[in-house]
């Protein structure tokens, strides 16, 4: 048994003394450290498994590396990106057309959400006879067309992206209507606060925020190859904060100091001037948070 | 061996033809799960009944273009003996590809089956 655990001990050394041999000739960068690491343990497992078919230890590791291949050609074949198209160029040559079937439906969906709101607001501003039972069908109709548009959109494949998989699009397309039928009972309340109407509304509201944090919390990517490379060389724009340490620290000071002064200012307008004021200071704090934010980051002291 | 020549021509030819479909494949292998690279390996030896081995450097090679092309997400796993584990997750782009892929490649064969005169072909 020990003697056992000594050989085995003695190969997975041999395996990563053998591993910085073949890594030896190659600069040492981020990129080939991240591929070193992942081979590390897929030979470890590929060492293991000839062990255990009864290979001697140290021939193991010597065979599992044999058979990896030739690792220089993937450290070389590095970034010698060539000079890319411009945007417009690359979305014309990928350029996708909706589907004819697609764009009808989606007008004609839209069309009739549109009249089903019309209806629905004019009954409530009293222009139109208000139907009671007539209004709650019109509100269901609303959440289906919604729920529908955002489903169908968002398996269409598009210039930038690939059709989402059918569950997760139709997932989308419940949240989204129940999102719509939460503000559709919420409208409901209007006429005075009734429990059932407000059990529904807080039903609809939480499924919907649950479903959308997990179909966010689940999302993968789905842009096409060339949106994502275009994303990774856009990355290498300046962001000042990241370069400048002393302008981010700047910045949050600022924040906390904009954001005293706004709160105070609310608290002061609520004893003074009512509530129904007292809410603009705090967001007229949070625009000028946005303007402080936008000339730090892009402005004079960028190159 | 010596009894059929063709042999050795066969398992080359055969090799050619799967090697273009790495990407496809490992696709393939992904979109039942999350996998690292030895497991990957193996699941492609093993539909392969041995016969043909794959090289890893080919697999790392598909993989780097697959995590490039933004088909498949990359994420470390546990500690094991050996180290850190590189396990890969399909996106769906990556779902995305791997069906127009196998659309393409199911026209295709039919195709080449009705060129070749396999007598598969299906009208």
């Amino acid at each position: 048994m020990n003697a056992d655990t000594a050989r085995s001990q003695h190969s997975s050394d041999l395996l990563h003394r053998l591993l910085d041999e073949a890594f030896a000739p190659y600069p040492v960068t981020a990129d080939t450290l991240d591929l070193k690491q992942e081979v590390r343990a897929n030979l470890a497992a590929r060492a293991a498994e000839l062990q255990a078919s009864g290979t001697p230890a140290s021939e193991a590791a010597r065979t599992a590396l044999a058979e990896l291949g030739d690792i220089g050609a993937l450290l070389e074949s590095g970034d010698s990106v060539p000079a890319s198209p411009s945007w417009v160029a690359e979305e014309r040559r990928h350029r996708v057309r909706p589907k004819p079937a697609f764009a009808v439906r989606i007008s004609v969906l839209a069309g009739a959400l549109a009249l089903d709101v019309l209806l629905v607001a004019l009954q409530l501003a009293g222009v139109l006879a208000p139907d009671y039972s007539w209004i709650i069908g019109q509100l269901a109709a609303a959440v289906l067309i919604v729920g529908w548009i955002v489903a169908d959109a968002l398996q269409q494949e598009t210039t930038t992206h690939y059709p989402m998989p059918r569950g997760r699009a139709i997932g989308f397309g419940i949240a989204s209507a129940l999102v719509v039928a939460g503000a559709g009972t919420g409208l409901q309340m209007v006429q005075g606060v009734n429990s059932a109407w407000l059990l529904l509304t807080g039903f609809c509201v939480v499924v919907a925020i649950a479903l959308f944090t997990f179909l966010g919390v689940t999302a993968t990517n789905r842009a096409k190859p060339w949106v994502v490379r275009r994303q990774a060389t856009h990355s290498e724009v300046p962001n000042r904060f990241e370069t400048d340490q002393a302008a981010a620290s700047r910045f949050g000071i600022y924040t906390a100091v904009i954001f005293t002064v706004a709160f105070v200012a609310f608290v002061v307008l609520s004893f003074t001037i009512g509530w129904a004021w007292s809410w603009l200071a705090l967001v007229g704090g949070f625009l000028v948070m946005m303007l402080v934010l936008a000339r730090m980051l892009f402005g004079e002291g960028t190159r | 061996m010596t009894e059929n020549p063709g042999a050795d021509v066969g398992e080359v030819f055969a090799a050619d033809l799967l090697r273009g479909h790495t990407d496809t494949i490992v696709l393939g292998v992904l979109r039942r799960g999350d996998s690292y690279g030895f497991e990957i390996f193996r699941a492609i030896r093993d539909a392969t009944g041995g016969a043909y081995e794959i090289k890893e450097a080919t697999l790392y090679a598909s993989y780097r273009r697959l995590e490039k092309d933004g088909l498949v997400e990359p994420y470390w796993g546990d500690e094991t003996q050996g180290g850190r584990r590189k396990y890969y997750r399909i996106t769906d782009a990556g779902r995305a590809v791997y069906r127009r892929n196998v659309d393409a490649w199911v026209l295709t064969r039919g195709v080449i089956d009705n060129l070749l005169d396999t007598g598969k072909a299906r009208p």
